[in-house]
């Protein structure tokens, strides 16, 4: 598919978001109130600019782009937004901001990077950027406890979660350094029980960053984004060697360090006693949980409507528990959607991954898609109990300025790797600058005048 | 690297099929089970937060309805007559569910019955309106306030009911309750009016009428009266010798009379003056089986059919317990020892009488109403149960009638516009020292056409103890009676 006809489809596709956001909003107010919201218009107005904006960008700055990603991303900032405003309207405000901001960066980064391949060359860079964007939160002064986690940081007025960016830094440097020593990493040349490893020497950078992260995760007690850069970690190390080992490998540290995890920390502890019987204590530690169940069931298949549930009855339900309410004013039907709309994502990005003719790029796709990927899935987990809950954020959708930034800064790159292959694949048309075609021009009319002549 | 890719999206496809089979898990197969968990409470909420109809008086007065508000439950329950109603219409409380007509008739108010459910599919999935129903009682505000006037600060009860039908006018004890401030949306004063009734010794949640069992003394002798005429144990010519002590057998402790008074003569005569010798004689001759039977037959070991939560049996002593003990048979035959009756019970002793023998069976709703009007149902009068002989009947009309005018209820029960009334009293001795004992009585009128019974039981304290039932119960009874008469009467023309 050319890429005009790429970006028509990102042009009906976005529409048809906005239709389902305006759509949303308009059902939430009427089963709140009864009575049409009143601000539908400026609304629809808002909603219909920013994406038009995200379109009118990509189709500007990154014409081969794949034309799913961008407007699967918009439905779901949509939709949440939608559930933001039906839980508090006060977040609502903040979240609209939010996601201007988002789009911002998504333009700017599109701006920013033209060539993605070269972002590999400041894998150092980045990886000195992610450990001190993790890092931020320790620092005295601008460092701050929220809910027991040490994950915010407060600058004047600004308070982010810089976690939210560094896994993309993270993302960018292993992508980088991966690229440069897949191969000596895939030769085994010392073996340590069953396992056959590379040399420590280029393993060593690796194990530094993880463990480091790792042990700023634990620190800040941010459990879900631990099990999020470890997967991120193990997976692109697997893509990138192709040598399963690292697979069995990673499976056995994550259980080394469960089990470490599990007998050191208190908070551990409980989380997975509370996963694995909420039912002994339903009114204290296993509330959330339990009130997030009933949610689930309440909804049964085709949800109560929207506005017409009750899921403020779950603690933090805009933020890590917003699939519950997901769950229980649209269903099984509606929980399936958003299922759905993250797998269009995960197929999206690793397509993007596979076409990649570089390297870098195909590593990096597949770094930030995976980050989305099993972002989504371990809260979504967490919340159906699945998994033991660990509160990280759902992409897009849940309350959040700094997921929202990052994720929109995540889309961006995924944006670019796809219309820079585009471009190689020699799918995107080009048209000749200006001195190229005084040049025809001329050539033509040379040709004609030697014609005649 | 592809092939891993091609893995890697194979792997998260999993990781999602899981999480989808979760997912069914919580929202369709297991979703009943979590909506019925005894931690859930959103069905609760949703059943607090749903319109509800009205329960109307008699006449048509408002005794419960939903109001509006501006909380997140939408809708307030109400009782304009505060605590007049409390044991029949109920409250509607969210942490304590609900009681009495309120829960009786829940799925009616909330249009919840089926028929209601087929209206509204009918007239249209897309119409928000939600379907209530409204409760229409036999229940009447004028006999109930008049009850409540009459008895006063005494602990007690009144019922009132219309022989003929069962259709219950009255139903008030004393103490009551607000019902308005257990149906509160501030859960906190909720919890504490609850805590203050519950440490209440005096029990005023519950519906001492026909929830709580007293002594019935000599209000009884109607059933040893009935079963001695029936069994051809007595006559009404049968003569008494008057006595001031009797030792039945197997005992040395004697029955005496009321005051320790002599006592005897004809079969109306002791009755009119409530002896206890000559009913503690026919209870031992007819014996036990005659006297389990005729107190059964009145409604006593019975579940009482009424339609309100959790009525009480009467109790009377099974035939085993009379074994080797006559002396018991002796004096339950007149009311004592552990045979124990609902006010409801002994009212619908009286109506056993005033109704030629059939007791009907008791209501307190006349119908059900859909919003828009129709009847849902109503209640057909129908017999309960027969306690005896319209001939026996007739006896004992005359001789409550007797009891009135010349008996132990002659000081109390002239009614206004020279009605005729017809009682039995009683003054239950509960064996105590110092001697408590309650008020009873349990009386109809007008005697030649009954239309109303009213039974009235006040507690024993020093002050009730001090007087008989005709004394203290007696008055209550009248005032009842006089304003009950002053309805037309419902089935006349």
């Amino acid at each position: 598919m050319h890429a005009l006809g790429r970006r028509n489809v990102e042009l009906g596709l976005v529409l048809l978001g906005a239709i389902v956001t305006g759509g949303a909003y308009t059902l939430m107010a009427l089963g709140r109130t009864a009575s049409l919201p009143a601000d539908i218009g400026p609304f629809l107005g808002v909603v219909l600019g920013l994406l038009l904006a995200a379109h009118v960008a990509t189709r500007l700055l990154a014409k081969g782009a794949d034309p799913v990603l961008l407007p699967v991303a918009a439905l779901l900032n949509g939709l949440g937004y939608v559930f933001i405003a039906r839980i508090d309207n006060d977040l609502a405000g903040l979240q609209a901001t939010w996601t201007m901001i988002g789009i911002g960066a998504y333009v700017a980064t599109l701006v920013l990077v033209r060539r993605p391949n070269d972002l590999g060359r400041y894998k150092w860079t980045f990886a000195i950027i992610g450990l001190g964007l993790l890092a931020l939160p320790f620092v005295p002064g601008v460092g701050r406890l929220i809910n027991g986690s040490r994950i915010w940081v407060s600058i004047g007025p600004v308070n982010f979660q810089p976690g939210e960016f560094a896994k993309i830094a993270l993302a960018i440097f292993f992508a980088g350094y991966l690229v440069e020593k897949r191969e000596v990493l895939a030769m085994a040349t010392w073996r340590v029980g069953p396992f056959w490893l590379p040399e420590p020497r280029h393993l060593g950078p690796v194990a530094v960053a993880w463990a480091a992260s790792l042990v700023i995760m634990v620190g800040q007690r941010d459990l879900g984004s631990s099990l999020l850069f470890f997967a991120l970690f193990v997976v692109m190390l697997w893509v990138a060697t192709e040598r399963t080992s690292y697979l069995v490998l990673g499976a056995v540290l994550f259980a080394a360090g469960a089990v470490l995890a599990w007998t050191t920390f208190d908070h551990v502890q409980q989380r997975v006693s509370i996963w694995l019987d909420p039912w002994s204590d339903p009114l204290d530690d296993g509330f959330q949980i339990v009130q997030s169940m009933f949610a689930f069931a309440w909804g049964g298949l085709t949800g109560t409507g929207l506005g017409l549930g009750d899921p403020t009855r779950i603690p933090e339900v805009q933020n890590d528990f917003i699939f519950a309410a997901i769950g229980e004013e649209l269903g099984l039907l509606g929980a399936a959607a958003v299922m759905a709309g993250y797998l269009l994502m995960i197929g999206g990005g690793l397509r993007v991954a596979m076409r990649a003719d570089r390297p870098f790029e195909k590593l990096l796709a597949t770094g930030l898609t995976t980050i989305l990927g099993v972002q989504a899935f371990i809260i979504m987990a967490g919340v159906t109990r699945v998994l033991p809950l660990t509160g990280v954020t759902l992409p897009f959708v849940s309350y959040g300025g700094s997921s929202l930034v990052a994720n929109y800064v995540l889309l961006a790159l995924l944006v670019r790797i796809s219309d820079v292959t585009a471009g190689r694949l020699g799918e995107v048309p080009t048209r000749p600058n200006r001195r190229a075609r005084r040049w025809a021009r001329q050539e033509a009319k040379a040709a004609k005048a030697g014609a005649a002549a | 690297m592809n092939a891993k890719l091609r893995r890697l999206a194979l792997g998260l496809i999993v990781a999602y099929v899981l999480l989808f089979v979760q997912l069914n898990r919580l929202q369709v197969f297991g979703a009943e089970g979590l909506n019925d968990n005894p931690n859930n409470n959103r069905e609760v909420v949703r059943d607090f937060s749903r319109p509800r109809g009205q329960v109307l008086s008699a006449e048509g007065l408002v005794l419960a309805k939903s109001e509006p508000v501006d909380d997140r439950y939408q809708y307030l329950r109400t009782y304009p007559l505060g605590d007049l109603f409390a044991h029949s219409v109920g409250f509607f409380s969210f942490q304590y569910g609900t009681d009495g007509i309120e829960r009786q008739y829940n799925d009616v108010l909330a249009g919840q019955t089926d028929e209601q459910r087929l209206d509204r599919v009918l007239g249209g999935l897309f119409d928000d309106r939600v379907e209530t129903g409204d409760v229409i009682t036999t229940l009447d505000v004028d006999i109930q306030q008049a009850a409540k006037e009459a008895l006063g600060e005494r602990e007690g009860s009144v019922v009132a009911l219309d022989p003929r039908t069962g259709a219950v006018l009255a139903l008030w004890s004393y103490p009551s309750y607000d019902p308005n401030l257990l149906s509160s949306h501030d859960f906190d004063l909720v919890s504490d009016v609850r805590q203050l009734l519950v440490a209440d010794g005096r029990k005023p949640l519950l519906a001492h009428t026909y929830q709580e069992r007293y002594m019935p003394g000599s209000t009884f002798k109607v059933v040893t009266t009935q079963v001695a005429l029936e069994t051809g144990v007595a006559t009404p010519g049968t003569v008494f010798e008057p006595s001031t002590e009797w030792t039945p057998p197997q005992t040395t402790d004697p029955i005496t009379n009321y005051g320790g008074t002599r006592c005897g003569g004809d079969l109306l005569e002791v009755f009119r003056r409530s002896c206890n010798i000559p009913f503690a004689q026919m209870g031992v001759l007819a014996g036990a089986e005659a006297m389990v039977a005729g107190a059964e037959g009145f409604g006593f070991n019975q579940d009482v059919p009424i339609d309100l939560p959790r009525p009480v049996r009467s109790f009377f002593p099974p035939v085993e317990a009379f074994d080797q003990d006559i002396p018991k048979l002796a004096q339950v035959s007149f009311g004592q020892n552990d045979v124990a009756a609902t006010p409801l019970q002994m009212a619908l002793e009286a109506a056993a009488v005033a109704n030629r023998g059939v007791i009907m069976q008791p209501y307190v709703v006349q119908e059900t109403r859909s919003r828009d009007g129709s009847v849902l149902s109503r209640t057909t009068p129908r017999p309960w149960r027969t306690a005896m002989r319209p001939e026996t009947a007739a006896w004992l009309n005359g001789a409550m009638v007797e009891v009135v005018n010349n008996g132990t209820a002659r000081c109390c029960m002239q009614l206004e516009d020279g009605a005729q009334a017809a009682a039995k009293t009683g003054t239950a001795q509960l064996g105590t020292d110092p001697p408590l004992s309650h008020a009873w009585i349990t009386s109809f009128a007008p005697a030649e056409a009954p239309r109303v019974v009213v039974t009235v039981m006040v507690k024993a304290s020093p002050e009730v103890s001090a007087g008989t039932g005709g004394t203290v119960a007696g008055p209550v009874a009248k005032q009842v009676l006089d304003v009950a008469l002053r309805n037309a009467d419902p089935l006349a023309g």
